[in-house]
């Protein structure tokens, strides 16, 4: 069987680097040339498809929605009866962007929010610049040219009216999608001066004057999202929801023992089940054990189209498939667990990180000072080996995507995490250049039925431009079983952590030891989102710190998930860092203000370091607020604190627990303090808060994947349980907003303190210290 | 030809196999898509629809077994002028949906809930509602946004029993 074996570069552009790891934060300023390509006529439908290219897919599919009304930018446009639309243009997957990105428009266009329609863009690198959802990095990369995008507006809707009413421009004002001329009392809705204000010249950003924040008149309070009227009615927003003439649907199944190829299966059969279309085998592209969402990298499988979507998934059941498994997995996840037991005290090879000094870039050792020696003479030195195993995204809406292939082009309905890599890899899948794959490739993004990461990866996508290319001229949705789904994520990646710290004799925190263990697929570099980053807390605080690293060969697909790395190491660091406030003598509070020290920015030489007053301040709060003590409150109750830093934002949180003799756990309240710079929504924020508690919580109680020989053991949610309804315990949740910083992203960082939070609260509670995630393997219960 | 009840209105489905489960009939031949695929397996909830009123997992009733049986989906609880049911109302109000796949089903599920008992105790809530997962964690707004529904619906009942005369 022919293989396609031709690969992209296995190096990922820079922002799915920042994706899988603390992001480096480059807050972009609006790029003119990108912004204002459309800018300046009316008419934007027709305007929008000459920049473009006239006649091409791309233009015919994004006229439409700019039909007969004035377009100020790719933004903003008027429409005839006055309303203003806003267009959002990342992909929304349940951190409320849709909501967020368009408010803060609205209020530099100083719009009321009632008069705005938001809608949500097509995919179009040269109008909206990165258009993705992860790294909690919407907010902060689009503050800045969000607010540019509306003070724009407002500035050519201003020079319009002056010019239409014969006013000095000095004398206008806006408020509420009007425009106020005070001294005469008179106003004007914007509608009226749409079609003019579209010719103006589009004033340099230099120019605008944004708002102070005590001129804002939306952001800063609660605003629903734009969605929820169209989802509690049912309407189709979501990627299986799509539904085209003549369309068919799609099962595809994968082999068990990942990385397996279809040779042949029982064809005949298959095809003459009631309402089967076609049967096929699809080849193997790329490297798909790599997370690479921009290659078009997808497994070997068969594909089943029929008419419904139940006739694909009922003959799926019937599918005998013969599999080479030359090229499978053979990994076993307790094989790794006792390789990484028997290994703990040992040392790893030295964890490396680049720098780049004068003459390029060099690789160094990570650690710093002398840990080994300060060890020696500590007064007291504390060990702990944690473990925390491999997870499934479980996102709700299993993977499904629609794709139409005509002519040697396609046009992709796609629920994905970052659509513009959708497009591109679908173009290398499909052997369209580069330079034609904007014009041949079209994506429409639709609402994310829950990312959290798994939508990073656009296999999915992948797989159904590779059907859809067989079935040319008939539109295909293909629809993953749950199955499908957890047995064949980029999954987030299980490891250990062996530590080892010492104290000075008043209990300060001197040195630092990690020993990480992780996996490899390529024997030189651990897979994504599996590595350990060289700067992790606390290294920047303290002056001895040791890092090593030991690489388990092991290609079982990994990526990003929700806090990508934090997600695990804030369970193990912040429950040894409570096991050394323990040793300290201090209260867990103090220990942790102590080791933070003096409020700086931990490492000067990086600004997207840690703040130690931010983290401080957060823990201070949350501990006041819960009125945390060390001690147990009752028999088998007691509070547990937690803190982490990650993606920008500072989060501590405090859980009140009860553990009963059976080891059953109820978790009676969560207090949580978040630091994301301003909130400009803050319903938004605090239902990402409140979401990555529960979310925290049940993945330490029972999440956990396991593989043997390469194959997946859990299939559904009977094998892999989420929190439900009874076990949600209270929660209260506030913000801190220092003045002097702008908005990061809650989506990643209110999720992983609360993994410690709690397990240092069974602690306090009973004196049991945990060290292994989930918390089912060790007889306990969420109740 | 078969046909079903949904949303009060009889439905041709054609000549369908009848093993396929009430969710893919709903999604694939009528193009009601608001009901939603999870799991396949009763586990969460996404699929809930009412069936008489009660609340069901349409993943799981091939719809050769539904002669005679009233439906009633996410599509067909807003009145015909499109008033939002206090349930729905609540939803949007509390700003409950994250990415707001699940919600069609806990919507089902807490609307079954409110039909039968309009001053749910939390446990109430808890055993109606541990049917449905949802992923994004919205399980503490979903609770509250309950009891909003709920404070709606006696506040309306108390409403009309004045109107009526029941109350003076």
């Amino acid at each position: 069987m022919k293989l396609i074996t031709d690969n992209l570069s296995p190096e990922l552009p820079g922002f799915f680097q920042d994706l899988t790891s603390t992001p480096k934060l480059e807050i972009p300023e609006l790029s003119r040339r990108q912004f204002f390509k459309v800018s300046g006529i009316t008419g934007g439908g027709l305007v929008i498809g000459l920049a473009l290219g006239t006649g091409s897919n791309k233009a015919k599919a994004q006229s439409a929605a700019a039909d007969a009304t004035s377009t100020l930018s790719p933004y903003v446009q008027i429409q005839p009866n006055g309303r203003i639309n806003i267009f959002s243009k990342n992909p929304e997957c349940g951190q409320g962007i849709k909501t967020g990105l368009p408010l803060i428009i609205a209020d530099e266009l100083d719009c009321a929010w009632e008069d705005v329609d938001v809608v949500q863009a097509d995919i179009d690198a040269s109008k909206y610049g990165a258009q993705f959802a992860g790294g909690s990095l919407s907010t902060p990369m689009n503050w800045m040219a969000m607010r540019q995008a509306g003070a724009t507006g407002r500035a050519m809707i201003l020079a319009a009216a002056a010019q239409q009413l014969n006013i000095p421009l000095t004398e206008l004002s806006t408020s509420n999608t009007k425009v106020v001329h005070a001294t005469s009392g008179r106003e004007w809705g914007y509608g009226e001066f749409a079609e003019l204000a579209a010719t103006m010249p589009v004033p340099d950003a230099a120019s605008l004057t944004l708002k102070t924040k005590d001129q804002f008149t939306l952001m800063g309070k609660r605003f629903t999202g734009v969605d929820n009227h169209d989802i509690v009615t049912g309407k189709p927003l979501f990627g299986a929801d799509t539904r085209l003439d003549g369309m068919l649907f799609a099962s595809y199944t994968k082999c068990p023992q990942i990385g397996g190829r279809a040779l042949s299966f029982n064809e005949s059969h298959i095809k003459s089940l009631r309402g089967v279309v076609d049967a096929f085998i699809l080849d193997e592209f790329g490297n798909p054990k790599m997370f690479n969402p921009g290659g078009g990298d997808m497994f070997s499988g068969v594909a089943i189209v029929a008419e419904s979507t139940w006739a694909a998934l009922k003959a799926k059941r019937e599918l005998e498939i013969e599999w080479d498994l030359s090229n499978a997995e053979v990994s076993s996840w307790s094989e790794i667990v006792e390789r990484a037991y028997a290994m703990k005290d040992e040392d790893g090879e030295p964890l490396m990180t680049t720098s780049r000094g004068p003459n390029g870039p060099t690789t160094v050792p990570a650690s710093k000072g002398d840990a080994e020696a300060v060890l020696q003479n500590a007064a007291t030195v504390v060990s702990g080996f944690y473990e925390y195993p491999y997870v499934s995204h479980a996102q709700l809406e299993p993977e499904t995507c629609t794709a139409l292939y005509q002519n040697g082009n396609v046009e992709i309905w796609a629920p994905a995490q970052i659509p513009q890599s959708g497009e591109s890899g679908s173009a290398v899948l499909l052997g369209i250049p580069a330079e034609e794959a904007a014009q041949r490739v079209v994506l429409h993004q639709t609402r994310i039925g829950g990312g959290f990461g798994r939508k990073l990866a656009n296999d999915y996508v992948f797989e159904v431009v590779a059907i859809a290319r067989r079935m040319e001229g008939r539109p295909v949705l293909l629809q993953w079983t749950r199955e499908d789904d957890m047995s064949g994520d980029y999954f987030r990646p299980g490891g250990f952590h062996s530590y080892t710290a010492g104290l000075d004799s008043v209990g300060n925190l001197t040195a630092w030891q990690d020993h990480f263990f992780t996996s490899t697929g390529n024997d030189t570099a651990p897979m994504t989102s599996a590595d350990l980053n060289p700067n992790v807390f606390p290294k920047d605080v303290i002056d001895n710190v040791k890092l090593s690293q030991t690489m388990f060969h092991n290609a079982i697909p990994t990526g990003p998930m929700r806090a990508p790395a934090s997600n695990a190491f804030a369970f193990s660091f912040q429950g040894f860092m409570h096991e050394l406030a323990i040793a300290s003598g201090k209260s867990h509070v103090d220990f942790l203000l102590d080791t933070l020290g003096d409020p700086r920015l931990a490492n000067p030489e990086n600004p997207q370091s840690m703040h130690t007053g931010r983290a401080a301040n957060v823990i201070s709060e949350v501990a006041r607020i819960s009125g945390y003590e060390q001690g147990a409150s009752e028999p088998g109750r007691a509070k547990g604190l937690s803190f982490y830093f990650c993606h920008s934002g500072y989060v501590a949180q405090v859980a009140d627990v009860s553990v009963n003799a059976n080891k059953e756990v109820k978790i009676h309240k969560v207090w949580a303090v978040g630091d994301f710079g301003f909130i400009h929504n803050l319903s938004g924020a605090e239902n990402q808060m409140e979401g990555g508690i529960i979310d925290g919580i049940s993945q330490l109680f029972n999440a956990k994947i396991t593989f043997e020989n390469g194959i997946i053991q859990q299939q559904n949610f009977h094998q892999y349980p989420l929190l439900r309804m009874p076990q949600a315990p209270e929660l209260e949740v506030s913000f801190l907003e220092p003045e002097e910083f702008s908005p990061t992203g809650g989506g990643e960082p209110s999720m992983p303190p609360v993994l410690a939070a709690v397990t240092n609260a069974i602690y306090n509670a009973t004196g049991d210290r945990i060290r292994k995630m989930p918390l089912f393997e060790l007889g306990y219960k969420l109740v | 030809m078969a046909t079903l009840n949904i949303n009060g209105q009889t439905m041709d489905i054609g000549e369908i196999d009848p093993s396929t489960p009430l969710l893919w009939v709903l999604r694939d031949e009528l193009g009601l898509v608001g009901t939603k695929y999870g799991c396949g397996i009763a586990q969460c909830g996404a699929c809930t629809v009412h069936m008489n009123g009660a609340p069901v997992r349409s993943c799981q009733i091939p719809v050769g077994n539904l002669t005679d049986q009233q439906i009633t989906t996410i599509e067909g609880l807003a009145a015909a002028d499109g008033t939002l049911t206090p349930v729905q109302e609540a939803w949007v109000e509390l700003d409950v949906p994250q990415c707001g796949y699940c919600q069609a089903g806990q919507i089902m599920s807490a609307t079954a809930l409110l039909n039968n008992n309009q001053n749910p105790s939390d446990a109430d809530i808890d055993a109606a509602m541990s049917g449905n997962i949802c992923r994004c964690a919205t399980y503490s707004r979903i609770r509250q946004a309950i009891k909003d529904a709920a404070a709606k619906m006696n506040g309306t009942a108390f409403y009309d029993a004045v109107q009526t005369g029941e109350i003076a």
